[in-house]
Order: C-alpha cells, then sequence, then structure tokens
C-alpha cells in the first residue's frame, strides 16, 4: 500500500511506529469490547451449522483467525477424546397427554433421560367454546331463524376448526340445514357468546355487526373486482381532478390580486394622499403616455401596488441619491424590467439626484412596475377570456361565442397599457383609449 | 429426536402414502424422498401353476379370499415386460381409489417389497383427493386398520400437504397431475371444499393429444420392451428395426399402457408451454427439439410441441390460469389477498417446460391490480412431483401432530365413521 502511495505521490498518512506492543500485544487483555448488542446465544443442542444459518448477520461476521487466544493460547485445543462409553438411543413408547385415547407410540431417546411429560403436549391449546344447558337454552338463546340443533352443529363446528368461521361455513351440514354464510354463523356465535358471557358475569362482551361486515365485504369485493380499464380511468379522473384543483387555486388566486387592487383604488379614492397633487406633475417629464382624467384614481391605486420608497425623513443626513435607490422587497424580474424600460425610453439609469428628478424618477419607475403588473394581468384575463371560449364551444358545438370587441385585447392595445386598468377594475362600459 | 424440541419434529416410525392415478408414493415419514414410486397399475394374468418365477410378487390371498389362480405384477420391472394374457388394471378413478383389491395388493407389495416391515409397527399417513368421498375415505380407514392392524391412522387433503411441502399453511394449490388440473384453496391447512375447482387437462390428456399427433405423422410407437434390435437411420428416414419373436399376443391393456409411457416420455422431453398465448411466428423463432424413438426413428419437433402443450392453456374455461381464478373468486374476499399471494405449483404435469411462467403470467392478467401475486413452484423435479408426499412426510414427523392420529383404540370405540371427523 505505501508503495502505491509513494507512486501516486499521495502523501503518507503518518503510521504508527512499530513498538514491541504492537507486534506482540499488550500485556494485559483488552477488556473493552464495543458494547454493540449481544449476538444470540445458541440454544443447547442445536446444531451449530444451523445455528450459522439462522444467525449470520454482519455484525457478528466469524474472525478470519482464531482469537480466542487468550489465555490458555492453543495448549488445551485437544479434544478430550475420553473413554466413556456413548450414551445409548432406544426406540421406546411414549404415551401424548394431549390424546385423550391412551394411544402409545414410539420413537427414538435416551433412556438416560428422564421419562417425562411428552413435550409437544403443551401445544396444545383449544379455543375456549362456549357451553350451554338445554335450559339456559331454552331461556336465553333461542332464535326464530336459528333451532337448537343447527346452534349445537354451529358450536360443534366451532370447537373442531377453532373458530375458523370461513372453514366452518365450507363445512357446514348443508344437507341438515340451510347454507349460511359466513356472516351468519358469526353472529350468531357472537350472539350466543355474548348471551353466556353475560349470564356468566364476564365483562368483556363481543360484538358483531354482520350487516358492516356484508357492506364492507361487499365494498371489497367490488374494488377488487374493478376491470384495468376501470383502475385506469380512476387514476386518469385522480389527475385530472387534481388538475383542475391547480386551475381553481391559480384563479382564486389572481382574482384576489385583482381585488386588492380595486379594493386599493376605492381606499385611495376616499383619503387622497399627498402624492396625488404631484400627478399633473408626472405629465410633464413623460408625455408619451396618454392619461385620462378619469383614470386618475385608478392610477394612485395602482401607484401604491408600484414600488413604495421608504421615507427618509427621520434618517438624519443623507444622500439624495440615497431615495433613488430601489428598496430590497422589489424583486429582481421587476427591476429587470424597469431597467429594460428605462433603456427604451433612452433614458439615464442613474440621473442626477436633484429633488425634482428624484421625485419624478422613483414614480416613474414606480409607475413602470405597475404597468407590468397591469400587462401581466391583462393577458390573464385575455387568456382565460379565450380558454372560456373554447369551453363554450367546446360544451355547445356548433356555437360560437361572440365577445364584445372591447374585451378583445389586440396587439396594438397593449401599448395603452393603462386604459385597460378600468377594464380590470370592472367598469367595461368605459370606452377605451385607443 | 436430535435436536428435540428444537425443530419441533419427532419421528414416530410413520409411513407415508400418496396414491395418485400415475403412481403411488410410499415412503417413511420424516424422509425426503418417497422409497419408492409405483405405478398405479396392476397386471393380473391367469396363474399357469408352474411357479418358477421368483420375482412375482407372493400373493396372501387369505386375506382377500380370492383362490390363487390369479397372479399380480406390481412395479415397472415387471409391468414391462410382455406376459401372455396379462391384462393391466388401473385401480384409481378421479384422483381415488375405485378398485380396492386390487389397491390391497399394491399395499401387499408396499410393506413387503418396499418397507419391509409390519404393518402394526407403523402408523399411517394417507393423501387424498380434496373431493374424496365419505365411504371411500372409510372404507380405507376399515382396510388400513382390519387389515393391516395399523396402531394409528390419518388422511389428510393432498393439496393441503403440498401447500405444507411449500411451506405455506395458507395457499392456492395448483396441481396438474395425470389425469386432472385443480385448483384448491387451502386456509390454516383446512382445505375450502366448496372451491375446489378441476378440469380434466392433464398428463394424461396431453399423452392423447400427443399420440394423436404421432399417429397422424405416421410414427411408428412401438414401445421399447418389444424391439429387439435397431439400426441408426437418418434423420427422418424409416426406421429399420427387428421386433421380439413373441409366441403370444400381448394384451390389448399391456399395449396401451406401454404406448403409453413411450409418448409420455416424448411428451416430457418434447413439449413446451408457450409464455404467451400460442402465435407461429414467435413460434417459428424457438429452436426444435430432437426426439429419437424406441423404433429408431428421429426428427425434429417445432412448432407442434407448443401446439399441443397449449392445450392445457387456451381452453377458455378449463385453463390452469382460469380455474385458479375462479377457485379464489369463490373463497371469502378477506382470504383472496392471501391465496393470490402464495399460489403453490404441485403435480408431475407442471413439470413441462413452461408451465410456472404461462400460468403465473395468465393469472397476473386475472389477478385484481391491487392483489399481489406471489407463485411458489419448487424447482427440484421431486419436490413436484411428490410434492403432497414430502408435505405428508414433514406433517407426519411434526411433534405436535402426534396427537392428530386416529388410533387403533379410538378407531375400536368409535369406528370408521370417526374419521370424518378426526380428519377434516
Amino acid at each position: 500500500m505505501a508503495d502505491v502511495r509513494d507512486i501516486m505521490e499521495i502523501e503518507r498518512a503518518s503510521t504508527p511506529e512499530l513498538t514491541r506492543e504492537s507486534i506482540i500485544g499488550s500485556d494485559k487483555p483488552k477488556k473493552k469490547f464495543p458494547a454493540g448488542p449481544k449476538p444470540p446465544r445458541r440454544p443447547e443442542g442445536m446444531h451449530r451449522e444451523v445455528f450459522a444459518l439462522l444467525y449470520h448477520d454482519n455484525k457478528n461476521v466469524p474472525p478470519l483467525f482464531p482469537s480466542d487466544t487468550a489465555g490458555n493460547g492453543y495448549k488445551q485445543t485437544k479434544i478430550k477424546l475420553g473413554m466413556r462409553r456413548p450414551r445409548k438411543w432406544k426406540w421406546m413408547p411414549f404415551t401424548n397427554p394431549a390424546r385423550n385415547d391412551n394411544a402409545t407410540f414410539y420413537h427414538w431417546r435416551r433412556p438416560s433421560d428422564e421419562p417425562k411429560e411428552y413435550p409437544f403436549a403443551k401445544f396444545n391449546k383449544k379455543v375456549g367454546i362456549p357451553t350451554y344447558t338445554d335450559v339456559e337454552y331454552q331461556q336465553q338463546l333461542t332464535c326464530d331463524t336459528w333451532s337448537k340443533e343447527e346452534t349445537d352443529h354451529l358450536m360443534d363446528l366451532a370447537q373442531r376448526f377453532d373458530l375458523r368461521f370461513i372453514i366452518m361455513a365450507d363445512r357446514y351440514d348443508v344437507g341438515k340445514f340451510q347454507k349460511r354464510s359466513v356472516e351468519e354463523l358469526k353472529d350468531r356465535y357472537y350472539k350466543v357468546h355474548g348471551i353466556l358471557a353475560k349470564l356468566n358475569g364476564e365483562k368483556k362482551i363481543y360484538t358483531y355487526d354482520p350487516d358492516h361486515e356484508r357492506k364492507r365485504k361487499e365494498q371489497l369485493n367490488k374494488l377488487y373486482e374493478r376491470t384495468p380499464e376501470q383502475i385506469e380511468e380512476e387514476q386518469f379522473l385522480l389527475i385530472e381532478l387534481k388538475k383542475i384543483d391547480a386551475r381553481k387555486k391559480e384563479r382564486e388566486r389572481k382574482t384576489q390580486d385583482l381585488q386588492k387592487l380595486i379594493s386599493q383604488a376605492d381606499s385611495q379614492n376616499d383619503t387622497p394622499r399627498k402624492t396625488d397633487k404631484k400627478i399633473p406633475k408626472k405629465k410633464v417629464p413623460n408625455p408619451s403616455r396618454p392619461f385620462k382624467v378619469d383614470t386618475n384614481h385608478i392610477l394612485q391605486a395602482v401607484e401604491t401596488a408600484g414600488i413604495k420608497f421608504p421615507d427618509y425623513k427621520n434618517s438624519g443626513v443623507s444622500l439624495r441619491s440615497q431615495r433613488m435607490k430601489l428598496p430590497a422587497n422589489v424583486g429582481q424580474k421587476k427591476s429587470k424590467g424597469i431597467e429594460q424600460l428605462l433603456q427604451d425610453l433612452g433614458l439615464d439609469m442613474n440621473p442626477t439626484p436633484t429633488e425634482e428628478i428624484c421625485q419624478h424618477f422613483n414614480e416613474l419607475r414606480s409607475d413602470m412596475v405597475l404597468l407590468m403588473e397591469i400587462k401581466a394581468a391583462l393577458s390573464t384575463c385575455d387568456y382565460e377570456l379565450q380558454s372560456l371560449r373554447h369551453q363554450y364551444e367546446a360544451l355547445a358545438p356548433g356555437k360560437t361565442l361572440v365577445i364584445p370587441p372591447q374585451l378583445l385585447n389586440t396587439d396594438h392595445e397593449t401599448k395603452t397599457a393603462p386604459g385597460e386598468i378600468i377594464d380590470v377594475v370592472g367598469s367595461p362600459s368605459t370606452p377605451l383609449n385607443t | 429426536m436430535s435436536g428435540g424440541m428444537l425443530y419441533g419434529g419427532d419421528e414416530i416410525g410413520a409411513l407415508v402414502f400418496d396414491p395418485g392415478h400415475y403412481s403411488l408414493r410410499v415412503g417413511y415419514a420424516q424422509e425426503d424422498t418417497p422409497k419408492a414410486e409405483i405405478p398405479a397399475v396392476v397386471g393380473v394374468a391367469p396363474d399357469d401353476s408352474i411357479k418358477l418365477e421368483a420375482e412375482v410378487k407372493p400373493d396372501d390371498s387369505n386375506v382377500s379370499s380370492r383362490p390363487s389362480q390369479y397372479k399380480f405384477y406390481i412395479d415397472t420391472t415387471y409391468l414391462h415386460v410382455p406376459r401372455p394374457n396379462m391384462e393391466l388394471h388401473n385401480y384409481m378413478k378421479e384422483g381415488m381409489i375405485e378398485n380396492w383389491d386390487m389397491f390391497e395388493k399394491i399395499l401387499d407389495y408396499s410393506y413387503d417389497k418396499i418397507i419391509q416391515s409390519e404393518p402394526q409397527y407403523h402408523p399411517v399417513l394417507f393423501s387424498e383427493s380434496p373431493w374424496n368421498q365419505r365411504h371411500k375415505r372409510e372404507k380405507l380407514t376399515e382396510l388400513m386398520f382390519e387389515k393391516y392392524k395399523v396402531p394409528a391412522f390419518f388422511l389428510v387433503k393432498n393439496a393441503a400437504l403440498a401447500a405444507f411441502a411449500n411451506g405455506r399453511a395458507t395457499a392456492l394449490v395448483i396441481d396438474s397431475g395425470a389425469t386432472h388440473t385443480s385448483a384448491v384453496p387451502v386456509l390454516d391447512g383446512y382445505v375450502i371444499s366448496n372451491a375446489v375447482v378441476k378440469s380434466p387437462l392433464g398428463g394424461e390428456y396431453l399423452i392423447l393429444r400427443a399420440r394423436e399427433m404421432l399417429d397422424a405423422m405416421g410414427i411408428d410407437l412401438t414401445p421399447a420392451a418389444l424391439i429387439a434390435a435397431k439400426d441408426v437411420v437418418r434423420d427422418k428416414d424409416k426406421p429399420r428395426f427387428t421386433k421380439k419373436k413373441l409366441n403370444f399376443q400381448p394384451s390389448n391393456s399391456w399395449m396401451t399402457y406401454m404406448l403409453k409411457r413411450t409418448v409420455q416420455d416424448f411428451q416430457q422431453s418434447v413439449l413446451q408451454v408457450a409464455e404467451c398465448p400460442y402465435d407461429d411466428r414467435m413460434v417459428a423463432n424457438i429452436p426444435a427439439v430432437h426426439y429419437e424413438f424406441p423404433c429408431g426413428y428421429h426428427q425434429d419437433f417445432g412448432s407442434e410441441r407448443f401446439k399441443i402443450a397449449e392445450a392445457l392453456f387456451d381452453h377458455a374455461m378449463l385453463g390452469a390460469g382460469h380455474i385458479a381464478a375462479t377457485s379464489a373468486g369463490m373463497c371469502d374476499v378477506d382470504i383472496r389477498p392471501a391465496l393470490y399471494s402464495s399460489v403453490v405449483v404441485t403435480g408431475g404435469n407442471s413439470l413441462v417446460q413452461g408451465f410456472s411462467d404461462r400460468l403465473s403470467r395468465d393469472l397476473q392478467s386475472r389477478t385484481p391490480g391491487s392483489m399481489k401475486l406471489k407463485m411458489i413452484a419448487a424447482n427440484g423435479t421431486v419436490e413436484r412431483r411428490f410434492g403432497a408426499w414430502v408435505g405428508g412426510s414433514i406433517l407426519a414427523s411434526i411433534g405436535t401432530f402426534q396427537q392428530m392420529w386416529m388410533s387403533m383404540q379410538e378407531y375400536q370405540e368409535s369406528g370408521k365413521a370417526q374419521i370424518d371427523r378426526k380428519c377434516p
């Protein structure tokens, strides 16, 4: 390894120095082992090979060389070949207490082992099936649909098949009694069981609802009996549902946005801000924008949706140019858009920050953001309008939805974005500017 | 009892018999393969009172109270020799024992030649078909206790045993044997008898179809036992062989049986089930298999191998996949997932090449989409053919099973009708 490292010119990790201890091993035996989970002990009598098959996880991989040399080392590894005679095996009779006849079978056993109870008898577990006397039956257990004989038969089957109701239904004596379903059997059994348990003063009483079970099984059956096409259809519908949900959410979000714009417009109309008086001025630096007086209030509303520049009144001495800095909450996309628009208009990115320029420049950029937002709103409205039209045409074939021309958005109109605001606000009757 | 309780086993020297239409499997419990597989056919020939052969099974005729004017020939070595006037009889019918006299002969033979021990020392576990009739079960019980004086007896449905052999207590067992293919749901070791579905398409059917085809092709099917010498001929050339000189005509039943064995060999080595429903173009790509008949004739078999085997699956109602799905569909909804998740394939006929693949495919297409399907098919020939016997061997040597036997005492107390209660 070291050679390879030398060739590859990899710096060698400092190897621990060779000491006597590292070669021979320290004198004191290492007592500490990592406190991992103890490997399961091999049960007595189990063959080593079999045990190895059961527990061979990587945690307990056997060591590559004998590690148990502590203490005596190899000194006493010789097999002790005692001169004792091997213990005998004998073909011996046994009786099984789990049987109620005293049948005797034979098996191999060591005569030296104490003849104890047959070891497998303890696994003979039976389910406790309630019993009843004739009197009890007459008083408590009579039922219109079940005769005593049939109930007896049921209890007998329950005993024989340890309450495996499906097998019980299968082996039901159809010759003597009518065919019963698993639910009927269960219902009757648990009713009898419950009544008897109550009589005996037991607290735990099982109840069984056959109708519910029947319904459950019916549904389960329906679930299993779906054809592949049906399953496919279901999958398809689920995906569609998801799509519809997503679309609905999207629409709601947009409506909310619009609502916000509208409500802001309303509130601004009621309490005009001081920026109000600056609006006429705005036209001066940017005469290309076709304004209408009656859209002013909307503009204000929209203005708030633009950029909010922080006030620097209480901040003491500051550079005026500082006021022109875009606030941090303006996203990258918006600022990029502003830049683009400024370039299109041939304006300086950083004009000289006189009081006036500062003011107007900020307002201009705020308007630009607003313009972008409104354009986006317009295009989504337009898109929705188109998609609704398509839907309408799909649902009512042959008909075409005539959209009033003032609702239609054409290319040259996009330039006049602020005019569309009227539409957004919801007064379509307002004449549009071109 | 080495290891004792650890493995849950306790061997008590029990014997396991697994009668089938093709053969009877006999052996000691706790062994992994039966000691012998005896064809389920007995050859009967009139005794010529010239007692010279020691090979013939000595019959204990005093038991069957039949005048010993017949000799019985049992096991392959004796059966496959042509003998004058020897008629062959199959004692099985529809998976159940039909001819009890013949069956006794077989049992005698098993104890004598295979087990080589006295029946009264060994408890006996028998397998039976899931649709076995009550009176047949009782008759068998009576026979074992009265004639053979077995200390204990037990009857288990072979489907349950096959499930045990594959390590399942709950399974849908697809057993494709000589005469039947059956789908049997097993729940906790109990067969759900009302949901058993069987179809008469098995090994015999394939043999029949193969024989029809070979006859149509004009291939000489003289069994090996009648051929004295043969020459090497070229592919598809007329065979040149000499027949053995017999001074008698072998009986029809013997000829039929030997022909069946001959075709069976052909069937086992050549036939294959296509992976998907038969299609000429697909099959054309699979290499042909070469086969030489006992008479020396040989040729390649291509699409024929698939065409014949396809019969096991292409029947609308009787295909193996269909009966499996039907059977599962007849069970309670709650246990269907458990059944589908362990579909055990067993029986000698399931060894036809490609059987389990095709079954898996067929069943998959019929399984509800949300259900997990798992096929369990033992890889070994022995495990597959003797599935029920192996299961019986396991069951009879389990410690907790030893309380289940119907003992001689119980038989004497309550009679043969008890078997219905003891062995569900």
